[in-house]
């Protein structure tokens, strides 16, 4: 895992296939190792979803509303679903 | 009667715990909620050859670390000793991943079996699995099993019964050798006193301290020298020692699993299409062409709703005459044609590309592409001094800017939110999209697409020096790491969703549009309504004295006051059009359809006669341009704080849009 940090030091994107291919593992090795630096909070999923409407005032204001129903000042919730996953790397 | 033996169901979610406990409890179940907490506490008892036995089901949890309640729960219900025996689950299908719960098992002292749950679905994908061979690495029971094949639950009583009356629990020595590499676990280890948690053994504990975990560490200070609890917290710095530990796991499970189980292992590699988009060189042009001719494409679908806007457009000259014929005063004559029809045949227009754009983008994103794109452009991003997942509001500000502002919530850095948003509002929005294309339309006709490939690069460009711009103050050149994705497989779309969804999106623009067309339409009309044509009105008079000014941005005052409009909202900007550029004076359009002269003029002619093609492209891009629209300033100050960078960022909008304007009005002059 040191290795997959590492190589993600030079801040370029990688698919979890094309870090398996670097690091010559498979690919659901690299997808339980995810996982598991997720889980100590060594990366960060990137959450596009309307979950983080903590604080937004849009909410039941008026807004542009889509119409797609929920909080007018929060993302669609209609889209982007099929966008996968991403992970961050938590800066200490 | 004897104590009842207690079975502890441990497992990670979706391991199928739930099932294996409804189907051995049935009715004999209770379901409440451990005791201070919000977790679901279910309890049970079942008997199984004349013995009864009492099962607890632990919440379930990644690992055994003290991370969340679930976990806590978890280890503080072993360490009771509450439990005479723990039941392991793991997935059968994904071993490498499910086996983690029982890597971070290994030194607990709880006598336990692992069962593999799941086996049809291994079998299926031709995995074959030797519990025996496993059985033995692992000096614990290990069963093949499938918790909904409830008759076939034999297997597991065996197994029950054979780790009750063995007592045994993992065997620890690999994993344990694998741990001495580790800098300071020896030392941590022998320095731990016996029974501090019972139920956990000193190699546990150490790997835990390793991994800093909370509360094995606050049981430990007192134990611990200064010295070693330094080392601790040096491990604890980004994770390195829960690294350390994770990495031995897995190697555990690994060897665990070498010679056990037998796959057809299929190679890493990219698919064809993966092979070009995830392309260093080739990728982004790949992208960019699927974008290009997706809009394209999407130009299909507009083409027979342009039609029927016509034919509503035409209708004007038949209501007029039925209205003349029925004694109509002009007035109303001219609220009912130049405002309602009018703008109702504008509103149609739109709706084609609406729905075609809605369209092709929604197929582009359920089909896989979509994500790809974020992929190539995170790089892009870098350049800009942005993250990668700047790019998830940019996308979404196709659809609304405003949902490009909430979506810039995921930027954690002040400085990258605002650039963020800045740069977000260079991207053309729902609105834009339904405005811009038919208007291309109406003054390039086939030329059309070509108008939109110029504003998607002049987009990218704006990007790019926005970016210049703000970026200074705003963002400081830092270290960056690449993001992880895992990309979704490319899948056919499915069309009744997306249908359903691009007709929803269709009919809800219509109805937002509609509103505000007519409003402003409304508005704009009565104050260029005069009883005798367009001469008098306070609206032209201003009008024309503004004219001078804004012809230098090649803008007459109508499209000018246009631009204006679509700074409230860019539908506004089709509502004073469709106002000001009607055939205003009533009393000529009337006689000449009563005499038969032909239907009242055309929208798209008068268009077309009053406004040069180079003053159309500066419109165009001045519109597209400006400030995405009122709502979205407010978004952008409730996202940002920054009543001063709101206003700046405003500003400036409003700013390279008259400068843009200028710049294609004078191309435009050149070319024709």
């Amino acid at each position: 895992m040191d290795k997959l940090l590492k190589l993600l030091e030079d801040g370029h994107a990688r698919t979890i296939v094309q870090l398996a291919m670097e690091l010559n593992t498979s690919s659901e090795d690299v997808r339980r190792k995810v996982e598991y630096l997720e889980m100590i909070g060594v990366i960060r999923r990137i959450s596009m979803t309307a979950s983080s409407c903590k604080g937004c005032s849009g909410c039941g204001g008026e807004g542009h509303g889509d119409g797609k129903g929920g909080c007018s000042g929060c993302m669609p919730s209609g889209d982007l679903l099929h966008m996968g996953d991403m992970w961050e790397v938590v800066k200490r | 009667m004897s104590k009842l033996t207690t079975i502890a169901l441990l497992g990670q979610p979706n391991s199928g715990k739930s099932t294996l406990f409804n189907a051995l409890t049935g009715l004999h179940q209770h379901v409440g909620n451990w005791p201070g907490k919000t977790v679901e506490k279910k309890e049970g008892t079942f008997t199984h050859d004349g013995k009864e036995y009492a099962l607890a089901d632990l919440p379930g949890s990644y690992s055994l670390s003290a991370n969340s309640d679930e976990e806590v729960i978890t280890r503080d219900f072993i360490s009771s000793g509450k439990a005479d025996v723990v039941c392991i689950l793991a997935d059968s299908s994904q071993l490498e991943r499910s086996l983690f719960m029982t890597a971070d098992y290994v030194g607990i002292t709880v006598p336990c079996f692992l069962v593999l749950n799941m086996s049809d679905v291994a079998k299926e994908q031709g995995k074959k699995i030797d519990a025996k061979a496993l059985e033995k690495k692992l000096g614990v029971p290990v069963i093949l099993f499938s918790a909904t094949d409830t008759k076939s639950y034999e297997p597991f009583y065996t197994a029950l019964e054979k780790a009750i009356s063995s007592g045994k629990t993992i065997d620890a020595s690999a994993l344990e050798e694998a741990y001495h590499k580790i800098d300071g676990y020896q030392e941590i280890k022998s320095l731990i006193p016996d029974n501090l948690i019972p139920g956990y053994s000193s190699t546990w504990l150490a790997a835990k301290a390793i991994e800093n975990d909370p509360v094995v560490t606050a049981k430990l200070t007192n134990n611990l020298p200064d010295e070693v609890m330094g080392k601790l917290k040096s491990l604890a710095v980004s994770g390195k020692g829960a690294i350390a530990t994770g990495e031995c796991k897995f190697a555990w499970i690994d060897s665990v699993l070498d010679g056990a189980v037998s796959s057809s292992k299929t190679s890493v590699s990219l698919g064809k299409l993966d092979r070009i988009y995830t392309h260093k060189f080739w990728g982004k042009p790949a992208v960019v062409l699927t974008v290009l001719l997706g809009l394209i494409a999407s130009f299909i679908p507009a083409l027979p709703l342009m039609g029927v806007g016509m034919g509503v457009d035409a209708l004007k000259g038949v209501v007029a005459t039925a209205l003349a014929n029925a004694g109509c005063p002009a007035f109303v004559m001219g609220l009912i044609c130049d405002v309602g029809i009018q703008s109702l045949s504008y509103v149609i227009k739109m709706l084609g590309f609406v729905f075609g754009v809605t369209l092709v983008f929604g197929m582009l994103e359920e089909v896989g592409v979509m994500a790809r794109i974020s992929y190539v452009f995170d790089n892009t991003m870098g350049k800009l001094g942005l993250q990668g997942k700047s790019v998830m509001p940019f996308l979404v500000s196709f659809g609304c800017t405003m949902g490009g502002a909430a979506g810039a919530r995921v930027i954690d850095n002040w400085g990258q939110k605002v650039l963020t948003i800045a740069l977000a509002w260079a991207v053309p929005c729902g609105a834009a999209w339904a405005i811009i294309p038919m208007l291309s339309t109406v003054f390039f006709g086939a030329g059309a697409p070509l108008i939109i490939v110029a504003l998607l690069l002049v987009m990218l460009l704006h990007m790019w020096v926005t970016a210049k711009v703000f970026g200074a103050g705003l963002v400081k050149s830092k270290d960056r790491y690449g993001m992880i994705m895992e990309l979704p497989p490319y899948h056919k779309p499915k069309w009744g969703a997306l249908l359903r969804y691009v007709f929803g999106r269709t009919k809800d623009t219509f109805l937002r549009v509609i509103k505000v067309v007519l409003l402003v339409c409304v508005i704009f009309w009565l104050l260029s309504y005069s009883g005798n044509g367009n001469g008098s009105s306070i609206l032209y008079r201003i009008g024309v004295a503004i004219e001078p000014v804004t012809k230098l941005v090649g803008l007459p005052w109508q499209l000018f006051l246009a631009f204006i409009a679509s700074s409230v909202g860019k539908e506004g900007a089709v509502g004073v059009i469709s106002a000001l550029y009607t055939g205003s004076d009533y009393g000529a359009a009337f006689s000449r359809a009563m005499s038969g002269g032909g239907a009242a003029a055309n929208l798209n002619e008068i268009l077309l006669a009053n406004v040069g093609r180079p003053e159309a492209l500066a419109f165009i891009f001045a519109i597209t341009f400006n400030l995405p629209c009122v709502v979205a300033l407010a978004a952008t100050y409730q996202e940002i704080h920054s009543a001063k960078w709101t206003a700046k960022i405003a500003l400036y909008y409003t700013v390279t849009a008259l400068i843009l304007a200028c710049i294609a009005y004078h191309v435009g002059m050149l070319i024709w």
